[in-house]
């Protein structure tokens, strides 16, 4: 089996534009969050903090703009990527569904009566330049980059809510391994900090009305962020031969479904168990090679309690922390930023803590890091979980490690 | 490389613009609904029903369906039944916005802070949650206790395409005994949208499992089999692949 190299890397997130922003905020422990000002009940969210270039092919879609930005910088970073075959696998989420975009689709279409709307005048409007159907397509950011990178290797869009970053990532793992790619352009974004895309979470009764608070006894909810991840993965000898600089290993991934509710998370968190061990027997690695989890933990009270649980009864000996204390959930580009923030971690020797946690919930026995801390890992795990039940798992190897 | 052993379908789920299992090979080339479709026929639990859209609806019953058929999946463990599907994001029904979108009009029109003050309160809390495309797969697994690999894929057509790919590689490479894969969309009344082009509503799944003869090469002629007939969406594939297979039955 081949084994998989990470040579790129570029990030857009709460901590600032660029890889070594987050690396730095994480390794700081520095809170990333910022006041956000609207009717709706949120008190704070996680913004890139700087102006993010427009692209005018992807008109109102932020999220697109950050996942371009990204791609430049791990590009840069992994000084382009040989003549070999290329898969692009992204995730992405629903955040193409913008106020703006209502109010110039929908609302102009809704009948002077106010019973309904003009569904054949709404669809042709749809159907004309300004408003193109293939607007909301979620696959349009993944070609664009495939073009980009002149891709010859399959390519995919993994729209599997909060897991859908980590997916991607598994699914270039697997076109490497399996001899379909030389290299696989993986990673995930979302932008959903407008009333519209937090409207969602607000009625669910998942944002945080007060901070986003970890794994903590008192935590109610989680902080929105947005953000983009771009990692260049690579067969390890085709790296080698190009004269890649490797960053650290991919290892292993594994997937699994809750198969419980297709509204709630399985409480005892045995679906997180299912991905964790999975991604364990894909890497060939035991459990007590695991340094540290970095969780998914968004600060729900079902979700932490049922995570930590299972990290319980996988990783029981493995530091633990979230980042989204820190950068905030970016939704569908979680995974992507946080297999950043695992390199992150493997390559500057650091553990990130949990921003935002003041005391461990007392029903967790999970070793959870409230601060970083100094230290080598050798092998760290993430752990992504989305709404539908839909659960993945990676592992990340120091560059010099290997599986087994 | 990572070795294969050989994959075979031992379960179909059709739904067409043509009709639902046999009744759908043939016709169904104008698109349109599937006629005969009633969501309450394979989905027990009503209230779920009314958590799905259309094309989720099509696709958790296709599901049902092709396990039917299989009809010994239950013998196989949960965590080694995996579910790949291709699906698009399923925007909720608009004139479920009309109530809030009427409450955000002031003097000038479409005002955007009357929208988040007094529009967002009209909103259902699940019309956007209804939209996800990944709810086949979250029905499907709860009802069928589908616990082990999965990948929801949004690339159009691709997306069947890539279901159908990955799922049974998932199978072949060990990953799992048991994968059910394929597509679901609703494209009925769309064709505005496309130039005109034929549009149809769809879904069909396979079960995959282990031994027997490998339909993986037949996959991989997917792509250049499936341009023609109407537009399907995530289902195109699928259904092409389910009629091939039904007919050589």
């Amino acid at each position: 089996m081949s084994d998989v190299v990470i040579t790129g890397v570029g990030v857009l997130s709460a901590a600032g534009i660029g890889y070594c922003a987050l690396a730095d905020a994480l390794a700081d422990g520095r809170l990333c969050g910022s006041a956000y000002e609207t009717a709706l009940p949120v008190t704070q969210v996680a913004q890139i903090p700087a102006p993010v270039s427009s692209v005018p092919e992807f008109k109102d879609d932020r999220k697109a703009w950050l996942a371009l930005a990204a791609l430049d910088e791990a590009l840069a970073d992994s000084r382009g990527l040989g003549d070999g075959r290329v898969s692009v696998f992204l995730g992405t989420g629903l955040s193409s569904v913008t106020p703006s975009e209502l109010e110039e689709d929908a609302y102009p279409h809704l009948m002077a009566d106010g019973r309904g709307f003009d569904r054949s005048a709404l669809l042709a409007d749809l159907a004309s330049d300004r408003a193109s159907p293939h607007r909301h397509d979620p696959a349009r950011v993944t070609s664009a980059i495939a073009r980009r990178v002149g891709a010859r290797g399959p390519c995919g869009t993994s729209f599997s809510a909060c897991a859908a970053a980590a997916q991607a990532i598994g699914e270039g793992l697997r076109a490497i391994r399996r001899g379909d790619a030389d290299v696989a352009v993986v990673g995930g974004h979302d932008s959903m900090i407008h009333p519209f895309g937090m409207l969602s979470f607000i009625v669910l009764g998942a944002l945080s009305p007060t901070a986003c608070r970890p794994f903590d006894g008192h935590r109610d909810g989680f902080m929105i962020g947005e953000g983009a991840a771009i990692l260049v993965l690579e067969r390890a000898k085709y790296a080698e031969a190009r004269g890649a600089r490797v960053r650290a290993r991919l290892l292993g991934a594994g997937t699994s479904v809750d198969g419980y509710a297709a509204t709630a998370p399985q409480p005892e968190g045995l679906g997180a168990e299912a991905a964790m061990r999975a991604a364990l027997r894909d890497a060939d690695i035991r459990p007590e090679q695991i340094d540290y989890v970095n969780a998914h933990a968004t600060g729900t009270p079902v979700g932490d309690t049922a995570e930590a649980a299972a990290i319980q009864r996988v990783v029981p000996n493995a530091k633990v922390s979230s980042i989204k204390g820190a950068v905030g959930h970016t939704i569908a580009a979680a995974g992507a930023i946080e297999a950043a923030a695992c390199v992150a971690a493997l390559e500057r020797g650091f553990l990130p803590g949990t921003a935002g946690l003041q005391t461990v919930d007392g029903q967790m026995s999970v070793d959870v890091l409230h601060a970083p801390i100094a230290s080598a890992p050798e092998v760290v795990m993430s752990n992504s979980f989305g709404f539908g039940g839909q659960n993945a798992s990676l592992v990340f190897g120091r560059a010099e490690v290997q599986s087994g | 490389m990572v070795e294969r052993r050989p994959v075979s379908v031992s379960g179909i789920g059709l739904l067409s613009p043509a009709g639902i299992g046999l009744e759908g090979l043939v016709g169904g080339e104008e698109g349109g609904t599937v006629p005969g479709f009633r969501a309450r026929n394979y989905v027990s639990d009503r209230k779920s029903l009314k958590l799905m859209t259309t094309a989720v609806q099509l696709g958790v019953s296709a599901v049902q369906i092709a396990l039917d058929d299989d009809g010994e999946w239950g013998t196989i463990p949960p965590d080694r039944r995996g579910i790949y599907v291709g699906a698009s994001p399923q925007t909720g029904d608009p004139d479920a916005l009309r109530p809030a979108l009427e409450a955000s009009v002031g003097p000038d029109g479409f005002d955007m802070k009357r929208f988040a003050s007094d529009g967002f309160p009209l909103i259902h809390p699940l019309w956007l949650v209804r939209g996800l495309s990944n709810n086949i797969i979250g029905f499907a697994a709860a009802i069928h206790d589908l616990q082990g690999v999965n990948a929801n894929y949004c690339d159009g057509v691709d997306g069947g395409i890539n279901a159908l790919r990955e799922g049974a590689l998932a199978v072949a490479e060990g990953r799992a005994d048991l994968v059910v894969a394929g597509g679901a969309d609703a494209w009925s009344g769309a064709s505005a949208l496309l130039g005109g082009q034929a549009c149809g509503d769809g879904a069909a799944f396979v079960v995959f499992r282990a031994g027997g003869n490998d339909v993986l090469p037949e996959i991989d002629a997917l792509a250049s089999a499936v341009r023609s007939g109407a537009f399907l969406g995530s289902a195109t594939a699928p259904v092409a692949f389910c009629k091939n297979l039904l007919m050589s039955r």
